[in-house]
């Protein structure tokens, strides 16, 4: 089945929601599970422990290890991706939210092979594909062997964070 | 909602745009009805006009030399052979043999046609094997205006 297990990387701007409406469509051409991943950047959270955070016990238990206001802010963006889950949920599509510490090309690049997934879809900004970012998109591509589906969306738009 | 209605197959023939020929047949199931089949050629014994296209403009296929008529004629028949297979698929096909720069030409036909997404592979013919991301999909990434699927390997069912 050549989209049944979707990679869903989620970095909480506006533009990764681009890719979400194709993602619904691929139902039909046997999408049944969306994994919804947020890499957690040593350059923005630190030194996080390694592990896969994908309840609100889990992160909670990071307390006391990293700052509070870091936990608070991991809690926030864990919610939002459950929202967004659930409306894939509502479609007939299971799904996984999880955050895992590391680099992005080489954590999504481990997810995939970890677990089987047939397409990554990734809905980004012009600015990341620009020779000016030399393309973390284009890195993401290098480092997985599965498909990769790109939805581009306007720069302006696509750089806003979700709230 | 039409997101995969008209789609754009680019391939250079090779293993891996072939495999890509799998997800553009998938996509039918998720309201596909129409694609657009391209190859570009750049490599030609004489020069030709940046875009010129070798399928329909009769005139200047007679103006090319012998070895380029064959050429050509060969490509023609490999897009005949894909159109046949999606067609068979129940997929209307309508074939693009452009001249020109490879990945400018792809992206100005999905613009002209309007499409809603290209698919094609991560590498291709390329020299070197080990390559993770052809310069042609590169460009193509960077320059569509459409979402691109790239395909990276066969699937093992
Ligand atoms: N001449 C061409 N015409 C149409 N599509 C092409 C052409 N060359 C490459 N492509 C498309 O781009 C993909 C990647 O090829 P490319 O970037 O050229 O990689 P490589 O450097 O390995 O040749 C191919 O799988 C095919 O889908
Ligand atoms: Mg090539």
């Amino acid at each position: 089945m050549l989209f049944e297990k979707v990679l869903y990387p989620f970095d909480m701007r506006k533009a990764c929601l681009g890719v979400k409406p194709y993602i619904l469509k691929l139902k039909e051409a046997g999408c049944k599970e969306v994994h919804m991943l947020y890499v957690l950047l040593p350059s923005e959270w630190g030194f996080v422990a390694k592990e896969e955070y994908d309840s609100e016990d889990k992160i909670e238990a990071l307390r006391g290890a990293i700052d509070d206001g870091y936990v608070d802010g991991l809690i926030r963006i864990f919610r939002k991706m459950k929202e967004v889950a659930q409306e894939f949920e509502e479609k007939g599509i299971k799904t996984r939210v999880v955050m895992i510490p590391g680099e992005l090309d080489e954590t999504i690049g481990y997810y995939v092979e970890e677990y089987g997934i047939k397409l990554v879809a990734l809905g980004v900004t012009d600015e990341s594909l620009s020779f000016f970012r030399v393309g973390k998109v284009l890195d993401i591509i290098k480092a997985v062997d599965s498909p990769v589906l790109v939805v581009k969306s306007p720069e302006e738009d696509g750089c806003q964070q979700l709230q | 909602m039409p997101l995969f209605e008209k789609t754009l197959y680019s391939t250079d023939f090779s293993p891996l745009a072939e495999v890509a020929l799998d997800y553009v047949k998938k996509l039918k199931e998720a309201g596909e009805k129409e694609v657009v089949v391209v190859h570009v050629v750049d490599d030609l014994s004489i020069e030709l006009p940046e875009g010129a296209d070798l399928l329909n403009e009769k005139e200047l296929y007679k103006i090319l030399p012998e070895v380029d008529q064959e050429y050509v004629t060969s490509l023609i028949e490999r897009l005949e052979a894909v159109k046949k297979i999606l067609e068979s698929e129940g997929l209307s096909v309508k074939l693009y043999l452009k001249y020109g720069n490879i990945p400018k030409q792809i992206v100005e036909v999905a613009k002209k046609e309007k499409v809603k997404l290209i698919v094609m592979g991560a590498h291709g013919k390329g020299l070197l094997t080990e390559i993770l991301l052809g310069s042609v999909s590169t460009d193509v990434i960077r320059n569509a205006d459409c979402p691109v699927l790239i395909v990276k390997r066969r699937e093992e069912e």
